[in-house]
């Protein structure tokens, strides 16, 4: 862990704000802390082409190194399981679905994010410049895309968080917004047969 | 005074021997281009049934092309990225170089996305076209599932353009996105574990073949990565293109040539000084041979337009037989002694050197009917070498030996070879034969087989170590196995591939292969691109139901109109794929010309031909192409002939030694050939040495050289019955300069080289020493 964070540390020193390493790197040491959580979440999106925004709510079990299980309760019931680039999908009986077609934008944020709270934050800021503000109790992480053509497309996500992580918002240049909130986040202390299964979790 | 109709030939043979050599130097080095071949592709046999499988087997080696491909890789993220772009730099400067990439041309990802607007309609993955036609779908159950993806935003096609995600499907699937090689800073970079790869190409201007341009180009790199390790501790840079490939080749073919050619010229001076005492027969021996060397250079470059490096390193070693007519001209000289005439010494060899020529003819020409192209041009060079190195024996070397010999035969030689030939002739030695021939079973029941295409190619460990690191890291794979799709019409073609990928994907989920790259990923036929379209037809069919349902899941109606009214587009074509910049990497997917439409597909993460054969098994225009396996069946094959051939060579030469020495002693002059062909092989499979396709080849060679011995023997004896032991020291003294020069070929870095000098320097050795079985023992009482 030591050597992990020096790594972190000597790379923030080049791609994190100057004043701002030690809180950067204190923001996810102090993340990691929590390997398995539970939350309820809220996603919000928002694009010119939709005429309001699209919100989607349910509950994530999110388990550090192995992925995140993201089950949509309304406006409709599916389960998805997010694991280090594979999506699928998790049927009423119980069984998993590989999805082909799912959204690389999907599997990327949500591979970046696992890495970045496995205390992994090398390839997170290889693509990006992360810029943290606040404090250790009420921190906000920006990360805006070091590619010049990616930034044309994506113009940076932002996470804001406590002791656990509150939002992720993510804008796009063509002015499409999503914002995802978490509340009630807690320690996920034990994991139903199914989730540890699907997950990988021994 | 009239010239001597010798002097006259003498001259004649002179004025056209100089033309030729003119010529020759002409050939060689008068024109633009060397005819000198190092690609090894040119002289591979054909294999496939069809020619558009040998274009596509051409196309696909080519494919990584005029390019090399580097890899810098560090543990440092930005000592590797600096390395590269200060590699691309260093390279750049150099006009050898066409173009490098280190760092990406600045492009907007809407070129990847906005060129493909017109066809998204016709473009479906399968799993979308299976969803669409599924008797459940629900248009605003599928809107509402994409706009609710966790994370939601999708970098790609617009949300206007695309609400279903179809296209996004589609754009996900090709080549560009599916590469392991990410843009970061501009450059194309791949990271495992704590290392960063950095991808630097650089395109030559000429072929990674062309002497000049390979020189150039590796001694620029060579100075740009020491720069570069200098600067950057710790960087790697591992490297893959033909160009490597061709350059390891040159100078493993190089460095042949040179020790088989410098090492038996010297070894063969020094035996001819020492045997001869005299520094003319010398001269006479070498540019007799000099002229055959010539003579075959001329005649192989005007049969094949090009001279292959391979048959230069054969043609080294074809030095130590095309001096054995001189050696026997020289020899009768020295053992004729004052009363020398050069005009009756030819008359005196001629029989024995036409019988030798003939055989030796003999022996190539069955090499040459191998459909095997480095088989028949080496079979061409030695035929002209021989032809031209003997005719200057009868028409030149009498005008440069007119003079009797100063000295005779090394005395010490001669009385070397009488001993011998006493104690391997007559009854006992026959006896010895049996003995031996008896101890040769076992040896031949050890032998094995080995056809591997490895014979032939065997590029050096690390090159190849470091190809597979770049295929690895990079994802680039050449590859040499795929599936050759044929049809009558390019639509028949991609008709047929997607027979084979729909199976091939049903694979995939199966985990018997890891995925495949072939065009209809990027270019579906019409057909399919009719079902797509008969697939959504009921979505659009009215308009309104399809602005309805957008509305329903929560579209604005009027910024959706611009995507009702697009459907359906038009369909992707054959020319629009070759118009589009993006795919132009895969063209070498693509066969057209006079050989017939075809593509190919190339698997990944599956070597098993069995698997693969069976993948395409009974898709009609579908096969699958295995150069390295098609070659080593080859040789199996070729291999399961040469016995035949060696049989027929033997019953061939068996007649002609009946027709010269009659069915009394036909046997006693086939012994020492036979037999030395029995034992090399016994020794082979002593020493463990699975046989292989050259091995047999080299034994043809051994029947036809082995075949001179008895010859000379038998013919030369009676005219040095004054000097016993003479006539063998002649064939002794030949035999010697062949083992020089073929047996060097042992030392060859190629295997197959390797084994055909081996199999000459024990076939050789063997028959030289059997030799003087074939006449009778000679006289005690005589000496």
């Amino acid at each position: 862990m030591h050597r992990l964070l020096t790594l972190i540390a000597l790379l923030f020193v080049t791609s994190v704000h100057a004043q701002a390493p030690s809180l950067a790197n204190e923001i996810l040491g102090s993340l990691a802390k929590h390997p398995q959580v539970r939350a309820e979440f809220s996603q919000s999106r928002e694009n010119p082409a939709l005429a309001e925004p699209q919100v989607s709510k349910g509950d994530l079990l999110f388990v550090i190194g192995h992925g995140m299980v993201w089950h949509t309760r309304d406006p409709f019931e599916d389960t998805l399981v997010l694991t280090s680039g594979d999506t699928r999908r998790l049927d009423a009986q119980g069984k998993l679905e590989r999805v082909r077609d799912g959204n690389r934008g999907v599997s990327q944020v949500s591979g970046m994010l696992q890495s970045l709270l496995a205390g992994k934050s090398e390839e997170a800021a290889r693509q990006f410049t992360i810029t943290a503000d606040g404090s250790i109790d009420r921190w906000t992480l920006t990360f805006v895309p070091r590619q010049a053509r990616v930034a044309r497309v994506l113009a940076g996500i932002t996470l804001k968080g406590d002791a656990f992580l509150e939002s992720i918002e993510v804008n796009l240049a063509s002015g499409e917004r999503t914002l995802i909130t978490f509340t009630n986040t807690r320690d996920a202390d034990s994991l139903t047969p199914v989730e540890a299964k699907v997950l990988g979790v021994p | 005074m009239r010239p001597s109709p010798t002097t006259l030939r003498a001259g004649l043979f002179t004025l056209v021997a100089l033309g030729i050599c003119l010529f020759c130097a002409w050939l060689l080095f008068g024109r633009g281009t060397s005819p000198l071949q190092t690609d090894i592709m040119t002289i591979l046999p054909a294999t496939e049934r069809h020619p558009l499988a040998e274009d596509a087997v051409e196309r696909l080696a080519r494919a990584s092309g005029d390019r090399m491909i580097l890899l810098v890789s560090n543990d440092d993220d930005d000592a590797a990225k600096t390395a590269a772009r200060e590699l691309g730099e260093a390279l750049g400067k150099d006009p050898v170089f066409a173009s490098v990439i280190a760092e990406l041309p600045p492009f907007d990802l809407d070129q990847l996305v906005t060129p493909f607007l017109p066809f998204r309609f016709h473009l479906l993955t399968p799993e979308d076209r299976a969803a669409l036609t599924s008797p459940g779908f629900d248009a605003v159950a599928a809107l509402r599932r994409r706009l609710n993806e966790p994370f939601g935003a999708n970098v790609g096609a617009k949300l206007t353009d695309d609400p279903f995600g179809w296209m996004q499907h589609w754009l996900d699937r090709q080549p560009w996105n599916r590469s392991t090689l990410v843009p970061e800073d501009d450059m194309l970079t791949a990271h495992q574990g704590d290392t960063t790869y950095v991808l630097v190409i650089a395109t030559l201007k000429g072929s990674s073949y062309d002497d000049v341009v390979q020189r150039k180009a590796l001694a620029t790199l060579a100075t740009a990565e020491s720069a570069m390790l200098a600067k950057h501790p710790g960087t790697t840079l591992q490297r893959t293109g033909a160009i490597f490939y061709a350059a390891a080749a040159r100078a493993g073919a190089e460095r042949d040539t040179h020790v088989v050619g410098i090492a038996s010229s010297v070894g063969i001076a020094v035996l001819l000084l020492l045997v001869f005492r005299s520094l003319r027969p010398l001269l006479i021996a070498f540019l007799s041979t000099a002229l055959g060397v010539v003579g075959a250079i001329v005649a192989t470059v005007l049969v094949f337009g090009q001279l292959h490096l391979l048959t230069l390193v054969f043609g080294a070693a074809l030095l130590g037989e095309a001096v054995d007519y001189s050696i026997q001209y020289l020899c009768a000289r020295a053992n004729t002694g004052a009363a020398w005439n050069a005009e009756r010494g030819v008359r005196q060899v001629r029989p024995a050197l036409l019988l030798a020529l003939a055989t030796s003819l003999l022996g190539y020409a069955l090499l040459g009917i191998v459909p095997f192209p480095a088989l028949q041009q080496m079979a061409v060079f030695a035929m002209a070498g021989m032809a031209v190195a003997c005719a200057s024996v009868f028409w030149l070397l009498p005008a440069l030996a007119q003079k009797p010999a100063r000295a005779p035969l090394s005395p010490a030689l001669v009385r070397l070879a009488l001993g011998w030939q006493r104690a391997a002739s007559g009854r006992r030695a026959l006896v010895v034969l049996a003995v031996l021939a008896v101890a040769a079973i076992p040896g031949w029941l050890r032998l094995g087989h080995d056809d591997d295409i490895h014979l032939l190619i065997s590029p050096p460990k690390t090159l190849e170590a470091q190809t597979a690191s770049i295929r690895d890291v990079a994802g680039f794979g050449g590859g040499t196995q795929f599936w050759l799709v044929e049809g009558a019409s390019a639509e028949e073609v991609l008709q047929r591939e997607e027979a084979l990928t729909d199976r091939l994907r049903t694979w995939i989920a199966d985990g018997k292969l890891t995925g495949f790259t072939g065009i209809t990923a990027m270019l579906p036929s019409a057909k399919r691109q009719a079902e797509n379209i008969a697939a959504l037809a009921p979505l659009f069919t009215p308009a309104d139901r399809m602005n309805a349902w957008l509305a329903a899941a929560g579209f604005r109606p009027q910024g959706m109109a611009s995507f009702v009214t697009a459907y359906p587009g038009r369909a992707f074509t054959l020319d629009d794929w070759l118009a589009m910049p993006a795919y132009t990497p895969f063209r070498y997917l693509w066969l057209s010309g006079s050989h017939g439409t075809g593509s190919i597909v190339v698997p990944q993460g599956q070597d098993d031909v069995m698997l693969l054969r069976q993948a395409s098994e009974g898709l009609p225009g579908v096969s699958l192409v295995d150069k390295p396996a098609s070659i080593s069946a080859l040789f199996g094959r070729y291999r399961g002939y040469a016995d035949v051939w060696l049989g027929g060579a033997l019953a061939l030469v068996g007649l002609a030694f009946l027709w010269r020495y009659g069915p009394r002693a036909v046997g006693r002059v086939l012994l020492p050939p036979l037999a030395g062909i029995v034992f090399s092989v016994a020794a082979l499979g002593y020493l463990g040495q699975p046989l292989t396709l050259f091995h047999i080849m080299a034994l043809m060679l051994v029947l036809g050289v082995g075949a001179n011995y008895a010859v000379f023997l038998r013919e030369g004896e009676p005219h040095a019955a004054h000097i016993p032991g003479a006539a063998y020291a002649g064939v002794l003294l030949s035999a010697v300069t062949a083992l020089l020069s073929f047996g060097l070929l042992a030392l060859s870095t190629m295997p197959a080289l390797q084994h055909f000098g081996l199999t000459l320097l024990l076939g050789i050795g063997f028959t030289a020493l059997i030799a003087p079985v074939s006449v009778p023992a000679p006289k005690k009482s005589s000496a």
